[in-house]
C-alpha cells in the first residue's frame, strides 16, 4: 500500500513537472452553421438566444438612425448580429418586370392617382428582397483561421469539432487575434475579464449533441447547424433552386470560394454581392505575408549591415 | 487696418494643408473620390468592418525603444569587431544604451496586456506562424546578450569593481557573444513591422515594407542615439563621422522604402498621409518624413560634404541632426499605429483591399 500510494505521488509530481499526456480528445467531424439569407425575417431571435445562453450582458441601448439594426456590429459581447440592409429601388428593372423601384411606384401613384398594383409573389412591399436585406452575421469559424494563427500564447484553438474556440483562462488580452481577424469578429472585453472573445459555436452544447442556441431558435431555418460538408452540399443545392426561381442574384459565400485558402465553415448564402453585407469578397491570408515582409526586413538589414562593415572597417 | 491678404488661391496652393494632399496624392498615386466612391462601392451604412488595434501609446513606445535597443546592439557589434581601437567608444557607448533602452520595453509590453498577471502565458507555446510570439522569444534571448555584453563591458571599464567575478565577466569572449546577438538584434529591430504586416488592416498590411522601415529606422534612431551621447561626452572624430555616414545610409534606405510603402499601399496609405480629420497626414510629413527623415538626411549630407574638407566637427549641428531623427522615429512609430486604427474603420477601403486576387 505504502509502496503504491508513493508511485502514485511520484507519477503526479511527475505529471506536474513535464505535463499531464493525457490523450487528445478524438477527432468528430467538421461542425459549422450554413446561414441562408434568404430566408431571414430579421426577428433577431439568434441575438437573444445566443445572449441567454451565453450569459452575455446586454449592449447599451443606441439608436443608429440607420435601419432596425441597433446591434450595429458583433463584439465581445454579441457573437450573433442581425443586418438589416435597405435597399429602396434597388431593382429598378426588377426580376419579375412588373415594378420598378419605390421611387418609380411613387411617381406613377402621383400620376395616376392610384397606388400601383403589387406584383404578384411580392405580395408586402416592404418586406421583399427589393426593400430589405436581412443577414444573421457570426464568426465564420475559417479553416485557415487568421486569430488563431496568430495568437501568441496557444489560448485560441480548433477543438474537436474543428471550431475555432477561445480559451478564456489563457487568453492574456495580447489583442493581436483583433487586428488578425477580416472579418472584424474577435474583440477584447474592455468591461469585464480584458480577454478576446468570440462565438464558441455553443461548444458546452455540441459537447452534450445538443445544436447551437442561435440555429434552435431561429424560427424559419435560416440559421442551419450540422457537419460542414453536408451543410456544403445543401448550400449548393438551395443556391440552384433561387436560380432556377429566378432570384439570379443568389450566390454563396465561404462554400467554394475557397476564401482564407480553405471556406469557412460557417458559410452563407447571400442575396447581393459580399461588400453589401460588410463581407470582404476576397480577404488575404495575413500569415501569407510574414515570408515577404521578412525578406525585405533581411535585406535591408543586410544593406545596413554592408554599409556599417565598410564605413567602420576603413582606416 | 486693413492687413495684406494674399489672394485666395495663392493662399490655398502654398497651405500646409494643400502641401500635404500633394504630397499625399502624388507618392499614393491615389486621389479621393468621395462621391462616386459612395456612389459606386457598397458597404453595410459605412460601418467598420474590422475591429481597431486595441495598441496605445505602451506599444508605439516598446516599437521606439525596442528598435533603439536592437539598434544599438547592432552598431556597437559591427564597432566592435571591425572597428579600429578609437571605434571602442562606439562600442562602449552602444552597449550601454542597448541595455539602457531595452529595460523600459518589458514593463511597457505588459502594461499593454488586458490581463497583465499573464504575460507569461506568452512562453506557453513557440509559434512560427505568430510574429507575435517568435517575438516574445527573440525579445526574451536578445535581452540575454544584451544584458550579458553590458554587463562585460562594465566589467572591462572598472565599474563593477577587481573581484574574482569582475575579473571573470571582463575575461569572457564579448565579440563571440556579440555574433548570435547581432541576428537577434536584427529581429528584434525588424519584427514588429511585420508583425503589424501580419495584420488585416489595409495600411500595415497591403503593402509588405513595414519591416524594412523599421529596421532601417531602428539603425538611424540608434546611429543617432550613440553620436549624440558621444558628441556630450566629447568622443573621437573619426568615429562619429563613420557613426554619421551609416547614419546618413540608415536614413536614405528608411526614406526609400517609405515611398515604396506609400505607393504599394495606394488607397490603403491615405490614412497615414491624408488630410482628412481622422488622418495622420500633417504629423508624417511634418515630424516623420520632414523633419524627422529629409531635413536631418540633408543636414548631414551638407556636413558631411564640408566635415570633409575642414576636417572639423560641427557639434552643435550634430546634435540638432540627432535630435530630428530621434523624433522623427518616435513619430513615425506612432502616427503608424494611430492612422492603423482610422485605417480599421474605413469600411469602404477595407473592402477595396480585400478584392484583389490573391
Amino acid at each position: 500500500m505504502a509502496i503504491e500510494s508513493s508511485q502514485g505521488s511520484l507519477q503526479s509530481v511527475i505529471g506536474a513537472l513535464v505535463g499531464n499526456k493525457t490523450k487528445p480528445i478524438a477527432r468528430q467531424a467538421a461542425m459549422g452553421f450554413f446561414t441562408d439569407t434568404s430566408l431571414c425575417i430579421g426577428c433577431k431571435a439568434c441575438e437573444v438566444a445566443c445572449k441567454q445562453w451565453n450569459q452575455l450582458p446586454a449592449s447599451d441601448p443606441i439608436w443608429t438612425g440607420t435601419s432596425y439594426d441597433n446591434t450595429g456590429a458583433l463584439s465581445a459581447t454579441t457573437w450573433r448580429h442581425v443586418q438589416f440592409i435597405e435597399h429602396i429601388g434597388r431593382r429598378e428593372q426588377g426580376s419579375n418586370g412588373l415594378h420598378g423601384g419605390i421611387d418609380a411606384q411613387i411617381a406613377q401613384a402621383k400620376s395616376d392617382g392610384v397606388i400601383p398594383m403589387i406584383a404578384p409573389g411580392t405580395a408586402l412591399p416592404f418586406f421583399n428582397t427589393d426593400r430589405w436585406l436581412m443577414h444573421s452575421d457570426v464568426c465564420k469559424h475559417c479553416a485557415n483561421a487568421p486569430c488563431q494563427e496568430a495568437c501568441p500564447t496557444g489560448a485560441i484553438i480548433r477543438t474537436e469539432f474543428d471550431t475555432v474556440y477561445v480559451q478564456q483562462d489563457i487568453c492574456n488580452g495580447c489583442g493581436y487575434c483583433v487586428v488578425a481577424c477580416p472579418f472584424g469578429v474577435v474583440a477584447r472585453d474592455e468591461r469585464s475579464d480584458h480577454t478576446a472573445h468570440k462565438c464558441t459555436l455553443c461548444y458546452d452544447r455540441m459537447k452534450d449533441g445538443i445544436e447551437p442556441a442561435c440555429a434552435k431558435a431561429c424560427p424559419t431555418d435560416s440559421i442551419q447547424f450540422g457537419e460542414v460538408e453536408k451543410l456544403k452540399a445543401h448550400a449548393r443545392e438551395r443556391l440552384g433552386i433561387l436560380q432556377a426561381r429566378g432570384v439570379q442574384e443568389a450566390r454563396l459565400y465561404g462554400v467554394d470560394d475557397d476564401i482564407l485558402e480553405g471556406g469557412l465553415n460557417a458559410s452563407f448564402l447571400l442575396l447581393d454581392e459580399p461588400e453589401v453585407y460588410n463581407l470582404p469578397a476576397n480577404p488575404a491570408r495575413p500569415s501569407n505575408n510574414v515570408v515577404p515582409a521578412s525578406l525585405r526586413t533581411i535585406l535591408a538589414a543586410i544593406i545596413l549591415g554592408l554599409f556599417g562593415i565598410i564605413f567602420f572597417r576603413e582606416d | 487696418m486693413e492687413q495684406i491678404r494674399l489672394p485666395q488661391a495663392l493662399r490655398e496652393t502654398v497651405s500646409p494643408a494643400s502641401l500635404v494632399e500633394r504630397l499625399a496624392t502624388l507618392t499614393t498615386g491615389y486621389t479621393p473620390d468621395l462621391e462616386r466612391e459612395i456612389e459606386e462601392e457598397p458597404s453595410y451604412y459605412d460601418y467598420p468592418v474590422l475591429k481597431e488595434s486595441t495598441w496605445h501609446w505602451e506599444i508605439i513606445w516598446y516599437f521606439f525603444f525596442g528598435g533603439l535597443a536592437a539598434g544599438c546592439f547592432v552598431i556597437a557589434s559591427i564597432a566592435s569587431l571591425f572597428g579600429s581601437r578609437e571605434d571602442r567608444a562606439v562600442a562602449r557607448t552602444g552597449y550601454y544604451l542597448s541595455l539602457l533602452t531595452l529595460l523600459p520595453c518589458p514593463p511597457l509590453l505588459i502594461k499593454d496586456l488586458g490581463r497583465p498577471e499573464r504575460f507569461l502565458h506568452m512562453l506557453r507555446v513557440f509559434k512560427v506562424k505568430s510574429p507575435m510570439s517568435m517575438g516574445t522569444w527573440g525579445l526574451v534571448s536578445f535581452s540575454l546578450f544584451s544584458g550579458l555584453t553590458a554587463v562585460i563591458q562594465a566589467a572591462r571599464d572598472g565599474i563593477l569593481g577587481r573581484w574574482w567575478g569582475a575579473r571573470l565577466l571582463a575575461g569572457l569572449p564579448q565579440r563571440l557573444i556579440a555574433l548570435p546577438g547581432v541576428a537577434l538584434g536584427i529581429f528584434v529591430g525588424g519584427y514588429t513591422g511585420v508583425l503589424l504586416t501580419a495584420t488585416s488592416v489595409p495600411l500595415w498590411s497591403r503593402s509588405k515594407e513595414l519591416g524594412a522601415i523599421f529596421v532601417s529606422s531602428a539603425i538611424s534612431t540608434s546611429a543617432a542615439l550613440i553620436s549624440l551621447v558621444l558628441r556630450l561626452t566629447g568622443a573621437p572624430a573619426h568615429s562619429l563621422h563613420k557613426l554619421e555616414r551609416l547614419e546618413w545610409t540608415a536614413l536614405l534606405v528608411e526614406m526609400t522604402g517609405l515611398v515604396t510603402f506609400l505607393r504599394g499601399s495606394g488607397r490603403a496609405a491615405r490614412p497615414l498621409v491624408g488630410t482628412a480629420p481622422a488622418e495622420h497626414g500633417r504629423a508624417f510629413w511634418g515630424f516623420v518624413f520632414g523633419s524627422g527623415l529629409s531635413l536631418p538626411w540633408l543636414l548631414q549630407s551638407f556636413s558631411l560634404l564640408s566635415g570633409r574638407r575642414k576636417n572639423k566637427q560641427n557639434n552643435g549641428r550634430g546634435i540638432v541632426i540627432s535630435l530630428l531623427v530621434l523624433v522623427g522615429g518616435y513619430f513615425l512609430r506612432r502616427t503608424m499605429i494611430e492612422a492603423g486604427r482610422t485605417s480599421s474603420r474605413d469600411a469602404r477601403t477595407t473592402l477595396w483591399n480585400a478584392k484583389k486576387v490573391n
